[in-house]
């Protein structure tokens, strides 16, 4: 088996006296699409922004290419391969579709003040846009380039985020929930474009509800309930353990 | 950004600009150049003030950054003989490095809490400049500044000639301002105030974006002290009060801070109307009021400031109808 | 000294008693607007020169002006709502941008009216009560000590127990819930500014023998509103109270036993640690912002 790109380990998390985590160990393999399900309550969220460095575990610790990188911040994060989206549209409303795109590439086109204020860090911002652009074109919002990013459709605001997100060169994306409010065909959009995300190299773990889309999607599952790990394994091993059915039953029973 | 012909429309606007303020002071009364100089050196105030506003926070001490400038740039040149132009220089840094040091408390803050922090901050170091007779004067302050050096035959105790010394050095601080905007930072200091946990999530360090832009408006801040101060030769601690802070807001505010020009259209109109209209027609007792009275007037009705007014005759001269009110950016942070 | 120690004590508890009405009122405002009222200073301005204008000029008793100023303070902070507060209920930065230009315009109406010396105002009474040995409390003072009582308790009853009470504080939490229970909002605001506004007002009027108003005697005050909210976790009434206790005993004894200037700064120290350590203020709620 090849060495797991990110690992998380014994990792806990607890908030005052409640345990959103508990002792939760799983690892994502390179070049798999990694999906986290859990009903609703099972600390998923939790564990997404412990390794999104969003909070500091409790205990435990996450290892990502061999490093241990629990509790260090998110732009850290970024800087080395590790990158985050967020749940809905968060996007730079204000700029312009192209500028979301362009301030993604924030970490390859660093430059020094003097350089920027000489107009020396021409080429580099060249490369950014060239980079933009090429995003824009796989996403299909070439059209839109400078079109304000809030005039968008919501399906085309979704797919500009993960534009964003591509744009700082993840090893590893990780996607907050990218179906939640989606149509059945915007569903099958993202599917398509997640996969090629995969196959352009680039790992990718994501936190689902939409069980459906988990399933059709994802290589490996970790199916999480109260804050521990309740299985993990292929789609299809995952559909048919009864633990899974019956914590995915009694939490809809609760909940009518 | 790219687009070449809005930078060559600007360039144009620029130039006509200087060669109209070059040929100004000629024009003017001894007083009214006095004016002028002190406008020149507000509008540095004013621009470098909007330069932190990108970042979305909004400073209560921002004048009081200045006045660390020019008690600073003072006693370099008075205390250790350190020659004015040098001093000024380090006057500035020393408002820079304040920033530097107060990045670290105020940047836990956000937005309201930023607002009041920083005014606290500028009052600790108000205070400061108070309680320390030495070396900071008391509340008295200090006087007898040196005065900016005489080159060959140029005095620069001639407000015009100090007027042409502060337009070279603000054109020159305003230019860096600009640069610094229209590059990769401005447009990070603007993802900062909209959305800086996305920011944060492609790699940009919040904090110390936060803090280059808090230091860079504070060096330039400190710059315009400076000038003042080897110009009017005394600063005390009541010349930087917060009452002071509320003339920098109103002129940020009245000219609108969504582009560069804003606070300057901002600073240039209130100056004349309050040192040419109102002094003319011996308005000056009520002045406070009806600087309030724009002040609320324009935050109700002209929430993106007088900048606005530009798009809006642009549009009307090419004969298009007006669109809706496009968003405020003025008005609804933080 | 110990004595002077008693005497500072006294005095402490005379600097809590006008600073956290001061204070509440302002929490009062900032809960149903979500507005900081940067004119607070000057609506206590307003009660003062109340006084300098009814009692000193008019010749009216002291209780009576003083009456008169709360009420055309509350009045004030009615316009202030009809006039901006309504309209930027959403814009908290607009809102106070909009406050400073109403403490202008009321520092500018002081200014012409009165000019900018120091009003001075013959006491009310001369009369003091000796509580130990040589340490005294005027009944100037203990006016302001008993209507800080009297009106904290009023304003408590008034929110725990009466309708409009209740929606203040449910519009303080939040404003949609609030309007959701089908009460109306700017009924709910227009009291909160003339309560809020009104006890700036009153505090003014009855400290004005011992302050000697002048149209700028604002600043100072909303300074030490300020502490005293952000230290209390801004929008909690009774952090207000605790904090304005705290921080009138801390400045009356640091003023004391070392300088005036030095009590200032270290109240403003103080705030920067909170704003610091717990933004939300030491009897704020724990969650981040």
């Amino acid at each position: 088996m090849t060495q797991p790109i990110l690992e998380v380990c014994d990792l806990s998390r607890n908030f005052g006296g409640l345990l959103a985590v508990n002792q939760l160990s799983f690892s994502v393999i390179p070049g798999t699409i990694h999906g986290i399900i859990g009903p609703n309550g099972a600390g998923k969220t939790t564990t997404f922004n412990v390794i999104s460095g969003f909070y500091a575990p409790s205990s435990g610790h996450v290892t990502y290419l061999g490093k241990d990188i629990s509790g260090i911040r998110t732009d850290r994060l970024a800087e080395i391969g590790l990158i985050r989206t967020f749940q809905g549209t968060t996007l730079f409303n204000e700029f312009s579709v192209i500028d979301n795109v362009r301030l993604g590439c924030h970490v390859s086109a660093k430059s020094g003040f003097l350089s920027r204020l000489l107009g020396a860090d021409r080429e580099s911002e060249a490369v950014a846009t060239k980079k933009a652009e090429d995003l824009l074109a796989f996403f299909n919002l070439s059209d839109l380039r400078d079109e304000e990013a809030s005039n968008l459709p919501h399906g085309h605001q979704r797919a500009l985020g993960m534009a964003v997100a591509l744009a700082a060169d993840p090893k590893i994306l990780l996607l907050d929930e990218p179906f939640t409010g989606m149509n059945p065909e915007e569903t099958a959009r993202m599917m398509t474009l997640t996969r090629d995300i995969r196959d352009r190299g680039i790992t990718v773990m994501l936190v689902e509800h939409d069980m459906q889309a988990v399933m059709g999607l994802c290589d490996m599952i970790t199916v999480m309930n109260f804050g521990s790990l309740l299985t993990e394994g292929t789609p299809k091993e995952v559909r048919t353990n009864p633990g899974v059915i019956e914590a995915y039953l009694g939490s809809a029973h609760h909940a009518s | 950004m790219s687009d070449s012909k809005t930078t060559i429309t600007v360039w144009i606007f620029a130039l006509t600009l200087l060669a109209g303020l070059l040929v100004l002071p000629q024009l003017l009364s001894y007083s009214q150049r006095e004016i002028a100089v002190f406008l020149i050196i507000n509008v540095l105030l004013v621009v470098s003030y909007r330069l932190m506003t990108l970042t979305g926070e909004w400073s209560l001490g921002h004048v009081v950054i200045m006045g660390v400038g020019a008690y600073a740039s003072a006693l370099f040149s008075k205390r250790l003989g350190v020659p004015v132009p040098l001093s000024m220089f380090l006057g500035a840094s020393t408002a820079g490095l304040t920033a530097v040091v107060l990045s670290f408390p105020l940047f836990r803050m956000k937005g309201f809490y930023f607002l009041i922090g920083s005014f606290a901050a500028g009052e600790v170091i108000r205070l400061i400049w108070k309680y320390f007779t030495f070396p900071f004067g008391g509340a008295k302050g200090l006087n007898l500044i040196p005065s900016f050096p005489d080159i060959g035959w140029i005095s620069f105790f001639d407000p015009v000639n100090y007027y042409y010394l502060c337009l070279i050095v603000v054109s020159v601080s305003l230019f860096i301002l600009y640069r610094v905007e229209r590059s990769r930072f401005g447009l990070t200091f603007h993802a900062l105030h909209w959305q800086d946990k996305l920011a944060e999530s492609v790699g940009v360090n919040t904090f110390r974006y936060r803090m280059l832009a808090f230091t860079l408006a504070s060096f330039f801040a400190g710059l315009s002290g400076a000038l003042y101060a080897h110009y009017i030769g005394t600063v005390n601690p009541t010349r930087f009060d917060v009452e002071e802070m509320v003339y920098v807001l109103i002129w940020a505010i009245v000219g609108g801070t969504a582009t560069f020009y804003g606070p300057i259209v901002g600073v240039v109109a209130l100056t004349i109307v309050n040192d040419v209209l109102l002094r003319a027609l011996g308005f000056d007792t009520i002045r406070p009021m009806i600087y309030g009275a724009v002040l609320i007037a324009s935050v109700l009705f002209m929430p993106d400031g007088l900048e606005s007014i530009f798009p809006k005759l642009k549009r009307l001269m090419m004969g298009r109808k007006t669109e809706p009110a496009t968003k405020s950016e003025a008005g609804e942070i933080p | 000294m110990s004595e002077l120690i008693l005497q500072t004590i006294v005095n402490s508890i005379y600097a809590a008693s006008y600073m956290s009405l001061i204070a509440v009122g302002l929490v009062l405002i900032f809960g149903v607007m979500g507005v900081i009222n940067f004119a607070h200073g000057e609506l206590y301005m307003a009660g003062a020169y109340t006084v300098v204008a009814l009692y000193s000029g008019l010749n009216l008793p002291f209780f009576v002006a003083v009456v008169v100023g709360m009420v055309f303070v509350g009045l004030l902070g009615l316009v202030m709502e009809y006039a901006f507060f309504r309209a930027l209920r959403d814009n908290p930065l607009g809102g106070l941008i909009a406050s400073i230009g109403f403490l202008l315009i009321l520092q500018t109406v002081a200014v012409l009216g009165f000019g900018v010396r120091m009003a001075h105002i013959r006491p009310s009474t001369q009369e003091k009560i000796e509580l130990f040995d040589g340490v005294l409390l005027t009944h100037q003072r203990l006016y302001v000590i008993v209507a800080a009582i009297l009106l904290l308790t009023a304003l408590y009853i008034f929110l725990r127990k009466t309708k409009f009470g209740w929606a203040m504080r449910a519009c303080a939490q939040d404003t949609e819930a609030a309007a959701l229970q089908g009460i109306s909002l700017n009924q709910i605001t227009r009291i909160a500014m003339f309560i809020g506004a009104g006890l700036a007002g009153v505090v003014g009027a009855l400290t004005a023998p011992l302050v000697s108003p002048t149209p700028y005697m604002g600043h100072s005050i909303i300074v030490t509103a300020f502490i005293i909210i952000v230290v209390g976790g801004i929008g909690q009434l009774e952090g207000a109270v605790v904090a304005a206790i705290l921080y009138a005993f801390v400045h009356t004894f640091v003023t004391t036993f070392f300088d005036g200037v030095v009590a200032d700064m270290v109240g403003l120290v103080l705030m920067l640690l909170v704003l610091v350590v717990k933004p939300t203020g030491l009897f704020g709620a724990n969650d981040r912002v």
